[in-house]
């Protein structure tokens, strides 16, 4: 489901923190998150050096590469769920991940993260993300063995201000009313039955 | 057994997003793809320059399926910022062989040869002729396919 082009999207003032250990991805996730008006970026190498940023800069979001050396972005993640700054311990995370060995399956589902995204990817699903991220109304589940966005999905509908595939695919999002209160009447009339001729 | 507590959260980032101002998708998309192309002369070389320490390991055949596996994850890494899907997939397929041979502590040089072979024909041909160069990604998974059977 793509993003509708003509959203309107302003991250001038959001703060995000970057992750990978690669140098070279590193620099192309940053041109990509500049491009879309990310003025504030900081960017780091190890989940150990991001660990440093989260204690001490307030963030908006994180988008974090899952195979690194030493501390993983898996356990950046399951740290920053758990023992991070209580105001930043569900700050929005995209995890990026390239190929998933068998032994991380289990470590992947269990970290927290908000959504994974699988390489390649383009630009514009990279934003499509952060939109979604950024309108994700899950709740955070606090568990002994989890800490994260709920996991148990619902049928909730399309985003808002994303098209659905089909034509009556309808958010839940209800929003404000934008007719006046129906008075007594209206509302009985609705519920009457009525006489009809067959 | 511990309690389960469910946490409604705003996060800042939905209410920064929605502030007047910024711009549509369509222009941010742009401005990105403009930005990562700037990136792209130096991407290639990186790509160049990992294959070709694959090369080398595969010469002298002394580096072990996890060191293999690590350079093929840095071309997978850096291809797939730049939405290069054929050197994704052939770099996946050499991840994935690498993973089960250490699995299975084994060691398949004539198969991660191959893989590798491909890798420098994909990056020569700068991800381009999708549809010839697929043939060539079937075939490499046809041999990492191979593994799981035997």
């Amino acid at each position: 489901m793509a993003l509708d082009p003509n959203i309107r999207i302003n991250l001038d003032r959001s703060v995000v923190l970057l992750v990978d250990d690669n140098p070279q991805a590193l620099e192309a996730l940053s041109a990509m998150v500049r491009g879309f008006g990310v003025r504030k970026q900081f960017k780091c190498g190890s989940g150990a050096e991001a660990m440093h940023y989260v204690k001490n800069q307030e963030l908006d979001l994180i988008i974090t590469d899952a195979q690194m050396p030493d501390m993983d972005g898996y356990d950046f993640v399951r740290w920053l769920r758990r023992d991070a700054p209580p105001e930043l311990i569900f700050t929005p995370v995209i995890m990026l991940t390239g190929h998933a060995p068998r032994s991380m399956v289990e470590k992947s589902r269990d970290s927290g993260a908000n959504f994974i995204l699988t390489r390649p990817f383009t630009p514009e699903i990279l934003l499509q993300r952060i939109f979604w991220v950024a309108r994700d109304e899950r709740q955070m589940v606090k568990a002994e063995n989890y800490v994260g966005p709920d996991r148990r999905f619902k049928n909730l509908g399309p985003p808002l201000g994303i098209k659905g595939r089909r034509k009556d695919d309808l958010s839940t999002h209800v929003g404000a009313a934008t007719d006046p209160n129906m008075d007594q009447n209206e509302v009985d009339m609705l519920m009457k039955p009525a006489r009809v001729q067959i | 057994m511990s309690k389960t507590e469910f946490i409604k959260v705003q996060n800042r980032l939905s209410q920064q997003l929605a502030k007047p101002g910024g711009m549509t998708a369509d222009i941010a998309t742009q401005r990105a793809r403009r930005e990562l192309a700037a990136q792209a002369g130096d991407a290639k070389k990186s790509l160049g320059v990992t294959i070709g320490r694959m090369e080398v390991m595969v010469a002298e055949k002394t580096a072990s399926a996890d060191e293999i596996y690590v350079e093929s994850a840095i071309v997978l890494d850096i291809a797939g910022m730049f939405d290069m899907r054929t050197l994704c997939d052939a770099s996946y397929s050499l991840c994935e062989l690498t993973d089960r041979l250490r699995t299975k502590n084994r060691q398949d040089w004539g198969s991660v040869g191959v893989h590798v072979n491909a890798l420098r024909l994909i990056w020569s041909k700068d991800d381009k002729d999708a549809a010839q160069l697929k043939s060539v990604v079937d075939g490499l998974w046809a041999i990492t396919d191979r593994l799981d059977a035997s």
